[in-house]
């Protein structure tokens, strides 16, 4: 079942990185003499309502979604390991004061918090300023969780005889860092990345849904699935639902290798 | 009453002592991080609200007959009184009252806003998480107690289905087919309550005392109220106030897409229209309502 998971995510990343090859057409070019036609031979999806190709937007919305979560998952982890680092080295009243502001940021609605923080920035940006507006805030917004992880880990490890020894024996933080600390820690951080993973991917189709996520012409999963508000339309060409079957696919593929 | 009894009293009330004064301090504990919940948040909504676009015009801007330099003037007596230590402490004040401002989108007073649309998302989540504990104890139980290995993946696929459906689309699915949308809530909170459910309950199943107590012959029913709900009360406590927060997140945007006027959809509609006074009104008072049901949650378990 894991193999089977495992081949199913490296097709989608790699129809994802080969998108420009696999798709037929540009996810912009729009066919203006055939808007929303069904599937047919010429474009197997068939086109929305701007007559673009929807499996062309399809290709391209994966390479967005699954290779930037990614991405903004790595930004979490970063940050959740520095404050992490902060939290459980320095004094008691830093200690208190971050674990408190992270239990705050834990119990808050994610997507509540993402509203408010991408209120504070332009609405109207550019499709690429879009993309790292909505993945830099998610993988700012993400760091409490691992945080509290990765703070129990270190305040474990900072009460450890190894780790003493190391001090003892004069070595530079930096190298304790790197050298004993690090190879403890990645294993957490890896097992805190593969959850964060499905989360951002789920949270882009939300935000996207709601008009807060990568903004158009560029296309992700999240913007895609903004079709579904128009269900008549899916009788007609059920293709609609593509999007929403592949972000389920490849969210049932990444519960399964957890 | 002999020496070994009087020790064994003493000892007890020593504990209980030890106990009580746990409880005061984890009240004084929560106490004090709902005053600094309500000191921070006030102070970043306030420095929010003040630094908005728009908030250092004033009506005079409109004004032909005004020169610039009494315009100067009357700018700089608006900064002077709007200074942001003058600004927050008003703006804390008017909060204390129940006076988040007025919306500037709206031209509403924040806090009747979120009076009125209050009772709708309540509503909502709280039908949404009784019907996602009913589900997903159901599954959990399925998937613990019945020991069938059809029902314990019947009840693993549906979690896991359920958790690949964004809440959103979800929401969509029950509004298409005018079903209730806390059903939608519900399911969307089900695969996030199915785990712990799950591994509480396999945590009781595998306990002596209820391998004992089925042994004795105690009815299932019985079991499921003494050992089950008994033994398993704190974390189901701190578990309802979580699942009330989860399914707030999950009301936000399915409120928002299916048009229900409640608090979800009024944040979203500030957001967008960067209605600074009413995001930030709503942001301080949801932050104290999850503050609290956090603390509810944890003085509940104490």
């Amino acid at each position: 079942m894991k193999k089977a998971a495992v081949g199913v995510l490296i097709l989608v990343a790699l129809c994802a990185l080969f998108a420009p090859l696999i798709a037929p057409y540009d996810y912009s070019r729009q066919f203006r003499e055939s808007p929303g036609v069904a599937a047919n031979s010429q474009f197997p999806m068939g086109t929305d309502d701007l007559g673009r190709d929807r499996f062309s937007r399809l290709i391209y919305a994966t390479r967005i979604s699954i290779l930037l979560a990614p991405a903004a998952a790595l930004v979490s982890i970063l940050l959740a390991l520095l404050i992490s680092a902060i939290t459980a080295t320095r004094a008691a009243w830093a200690d208190h004061a971050l674990s408190g502001f992270t239990a705050l940021c834990m119990s808050l609605p994610w997507i509540f918090l993402f509203i408010i923080l991408r209120a504070l920035l332009p609405l109207n940006t550019q499709p690429m300023e879009s993309i790292l507006i909505t993945f830099g805030l998610m993988g700012i917004a993400g760091w409490a969780w691992p945080a509290r992880i990765f703070t129990a880990s270190i305040r474990e490890m900072t009460n450890s005889g190894w780790l003493a020894q190391a001090r003892a024996s004069g070595m530079q933080p930096r190298r304790i860092a790197l050298i004993h600390a690090w190879p403890h820690l990645r294993a957490v951080a890896a097992a805190q990345f593969r959850a964060l993973l499905p989360a951002y991917i789920l949270s882009e189709a939300s935000l996207g849904l709601l008009g807060l996520g990568v903004a158009e012409p560029l296309p992700s999963w999240g913007n895609l699935l903004a079709e579904l508000q128009h269900p008549d339309r899916i009788q007609s060409n059920p293709w609609i639902l593509a999007p929403l079957a592949l972000l389920m696919l490849v969210m049932i593929c990444l519960e399964v290798i957890q | 009453m002999d020496a070994d009894s009087q020790t064994a009293i003493v000892a007890k009330s020593g504990i209980l002592n030890r106990e009580s004064e746990m409880s005061r301090m984890r009240l004084a504990t929560n106490l004090i991080t709902l005053i600094a919940v309500v000191l921070a948040g006030g102070f970043i909504a306030a420095t929010l609200v003040r630094y908005s676009p728009g908030f250092d015009t004033i009506p005079e801007d409109l004004d032909p007959r005004i020169n610039s330099a009494t315009l100067q003037a009357l700018h700089d007596q608006h900064a002077r009184a709007n200074s942001l230590p003058a600004f927050y402490a008003r703006y804390l004040a008017g909060a204390m009252r129940g006076d988040l401002g007025v919306s500037h989108n709206l031209n509403q007073p924040v806090a009747e806003l979120l009076r009125r649309r209050a009772p709708v998302t309540l509503r909502l989540i709280l039908w949404g998480t009784a019907a996602g504990w009913l589900i997903a104890g159901l599954l959990a139980w399925m998937a613990v107690w019945t020991r069938r290995v059809i029902l314990k993946a019947t009840a693993f696929s549906i979690s896991g289905l359920l958790l690949a459906i964004p809440p959103a689309v979800l929401g969509l699915a029950f509004f298409f087919n005018e079903a209730p949308l806390s059903l939608a809530v519900a399911l969307a909170l089900v695969p996030r309550l199915f785990g712990t459910l799950r591994a509480l309950l396999e945590d009781c199943y595998t306990s002596p005392a209820l391998l004992a107590a089925r042994a004795r012959g105690v009815t299932p029913g019985a079991i499921a109220i003494r050992y089950v709900l008994g033994a398993g009360a704190p974390q189901l406590i701190a578990l309802m106030g979580v699942a009330l927060v989860l399914a707030f997140g999950s009301a936000i945007p399915i409120e928002a897409l299916c048009g229900v006027p409640g608090v979800g959809a009024l944040t979203l509609q500030a957001a967008l229209a960067r209605d600074m006074p009413l995001l930030c009104g709503s942001a301080l008072a949801i932050t104290v309502f999850v503050t609290f049901i956090h603390a509810a949650g944890e003085l509940a378990t104490a």
